[in-house]
């Protein structure tokens, strides 16, 4: 993976762990019209990007190539595909179409699937290529659909996950909604004010169980969406949808909500978010709500779209491998309308084995994934 | 009105298409021949449909083409509204590029404060899913012929699981406002482009829907739809299923090429008019 926490995994998972955060004055684009000029931003690019013609290919590329040092593609090409979520595509590649760059080539590269075209190059992998663009819920998605297509065997291989740039489009959109806090991002708590964007991009090897020789990090259990059909830019205030796509992910992995041992929530630190998805998360837990952990890492990351919720099941993983669950960060002072257990301050010693973890996006989309860490 | 009934649950069947495009409405208003119906245009474009009410003052012209196809869909497959509503319809959404219009009005800055989320495709989806209370099972994928045959598939798998009772695929594609930057793509994409809204019902069915994810030849249908039709990207298969169900339906096999890949379905497809003027 690629975060701005670190370019890889381990510093990643070493990032979140330390409970600070990668939240910095933005410096590849200009911000000083705007309201907000912070946000989760990659400073460097890996190596391995070098090259690559656009920000959300490289940022895919080196997520592919921090994939392919940990695991191997052990299938012929025509059986590998690459399932890809992002909320903006190549976006950024339109504002250069319309301003500086008339070539052909880069009109093709504003489409929100030609990242996860490059990256299929990359890899060599020549199966589907599928792009997923629920909003901010499309790392989810994707990770469902690659899951759907091994269970099918249109694939062998499925490298999955999801990805988004921090660029100029995306925060002026974000600060004209007023949805950027200036403050600190704080998910839950009862100062929090708005979110922060980040950019990011997160890749996994899914392959069906019986074909993994090695060790492996974890299970994709179920997956559910759903769609509010109640407001294109907000959530449905009751959290419906929500509701939903939880217990779709719940039934397709045949779990209980009594067996959850932790919550990786979408979280964004927006007033209407954090106790929308408190209360769903009350109704679908029940007694057992106040019991399990549930945090949020945009505290530490910014919200990274696309990204987010690939990055988020990859830190369901890692908590269940190393029995440590990262705090949410930010979080300090408890919210009446937000009264779970949010893992406050450091990380916490625990060993989730079943973990829920949940997205929503603009356009009412939701989603959620039910995972099982590594045996 | 014929209320939506669980089949045998292996697979799908094609219900209700509903087809919009610049040539017309439904199937038989495709020229016989779409390069010389378009006598040297690059686009043909649709109009803006007219939708009353205070909700729809902000959505774009692509969310009224989707609304547009959907109500189209339902026609042709002989329902009304109630039989789509609520979380037994699963909705899947497809295009190559009809989110393209908005985000360019966004970095031009044509366009208010609010028009933001609208740049994003699901924006597109939203409206939809607003007008027709779908509160189903939801997902959006990105490209052209082959993203939508995943869909098609994708759909098929929700219906086989019980996951839903019915999906609705839908495809917008619409090029006219960003024509400068399709025109770039020319030698990939020859003219003419025709902006399409086509949409298609599936019901669940005990015959199989086989998917072939990368490899397999698009068949007729297809190449009759790139011939009467032209370029219409995401929307093909699916004006391909309404042929299928203008010539009595039956097994029908839909796909298309994109980017260098090539995927193809198999649909049990219902026989209709799939014409049903608007």
């Amino acid at each position: 993976m690629v975060t701005p926490l670190g370019l890889d995994l381990d510093a990643f998972w070493s990032g979140l762990l330390g409970g600070g955060d990668a939240l910095t004055a933005i410096e590849r684009f200009r911000t000083d019209d705007l309201r907000v000029g912070r946000g989760g931003e990659i400073k460097k690019l890996p190596a391995v990007a070098t090259g690559v013609r656009s920000r959300a290919a490289a940022l895919l590329v080196g997520a592919a190539a921090d994939l392919r040092a940990r695991a191997r593609l052990g299938a012929a090409a025509d059986r590998i595909a690459v399932v890809a979520g992002t909320a903006l595509g190549g976006v950024e590649e339109l504002e250069h179409a319309l301003a500086d760059d008339g070539t052909p080539r880069r009109a093709l590269d504003a489409l929100y699937d030609g990242p996860a075209h490059a990256v299929a190059d990359w890899l060599g992998a020549r199966g589907p290529v599928v792009t997923v663009s629920a909003a901010c819920a499309s790392g989810a998605t994707a990770l469902g659909v690659g899951a759907d297509l091994l269970r099918e065997r249109a694939a062998d291989l499925v490298v999955a996950g999801g990805y988004d740039v921090l660029c100029r489009f995306v925060l002026r959109g974000f600060d004209v909604l007023r949805s950027l806090t200036r403050e600190r991002v704080r998910p839950f708590d009862r100062r929090r004010s708005g979110l922060l964007l980040g950019e990011g991009a997160a890749l996994v090897l899914l392959a069906r169980e019986h074909d993994v020789r090695g060790p492996r990090l974890g299970r994709l259990l179920g997956h559910g969406s759903a769609s509010d059909a109640s407001h294109i830019a907000a959530p449905d205030p009751e959290g419906r949808g929500l509701e939903a796509a939880i217990r779709a992910a719940l039934a397709a992995a045949d779990v209980t909500p009594g067996d959850l041992d932790f919550v990786s929530a979408h979280g964004t630190a927006t007033p209407s978010n954090d106790r929308v998805e408190t209360a769903v998360l009350r109704r679908v837990l029940g007694p057992r709500a106040g019991a399990i952990p549930v945090n949020s890492i945009k505290g530490a990351l910014g919200h990274t779209m696309g990204a987010a919720a690939a990055l988020e099941a990859v830190m369901c993983l890692l908590a269940a491998r190393d029995g440590l669950i990262p705090p949410t960060v930010g979080y300090e002072q408890p919210d009446p309308a937000c009264d779970l257990d949010y893992v406050p301050g450091t990380c916490r010693a625990a060993r989730p084995r079943l973990m829920l973890s949940t997205s929503l996006g603009f356009g009412g989309c939701n989603a959620a994934l039910v995972l099982e860490g590594g045996r | 009105m014929m209320p939506i009934a669980p089949g045998t649950r292996r697979g799908a069947r094609v219900v209700g298409v509903g087809i919009l495009t610049g040539w017309g409405n439904g199937v038989t208003a495709l020229p016989a021949n779409a390069r010389e119906a378009a006598g040297g245009r690059a686009v043909v474009p649709l109009g803006q449909p007219v939708m009353d009410g205070e909700r729809f003052r902000r959505a774009t012209r692509e969310c009224l083409l989707g609304v547009e196809a959907v109500a189209a869909t339902l026609r042709d497959a002989g329902l009304d509204r109630a039989a789509i509503r609520g979380n037994r319809t699963a909705l899947l959404f497809v295009t190559a590029g009809a989110y393209g219009p908005s985000n360019v009005d966004f970095v031009l800055g044509r366009t208010g404060t609010l028009h933001f989320p609208y740049t994003a495709p699901s924006a597109l989806s939203g409206e939809v899913a607003i007008e027709f209370g779908l509160t189903g099972a939801y997902v959006i994928l990105i490209g052209a012929a082959t993203a939508t045959v995943d869909a098609l598939w994708q759909a098929s798998r929700l219906l086989a699981a019980g996951r839903c009772d019915s999906a609705l695929v839908l495809a917008i594609e619409t090029f006219a406002d960003c024509e400068a930057l399709w025109r770039r793509a020319r030698w990939t994409l020859p003219a003419p482009l025709v902006e399409s809204a086509a949409c298609a019902l599936l019901t669940a069915d005990d015959a199989e829907s086989a998917y072939r994810a990368a490899a397999g030849d698009p068949g007729a249908l297809q190449a009759e739809v790139e011939t009467r039709a032209g370029r219409t990207l995401a929307a093909a298969p699916l004006i391909a299923l309404g042929l299928a169900r203008a010539a009595g339906g039956g097994i029908a096999r839909v796909g298309g090429t994109w980017r260098g890949r090539t995927a193809v379905i198999e649909l049990a497809t219902a026989g209709g008019a799939a014409s049903v003027p608007a």
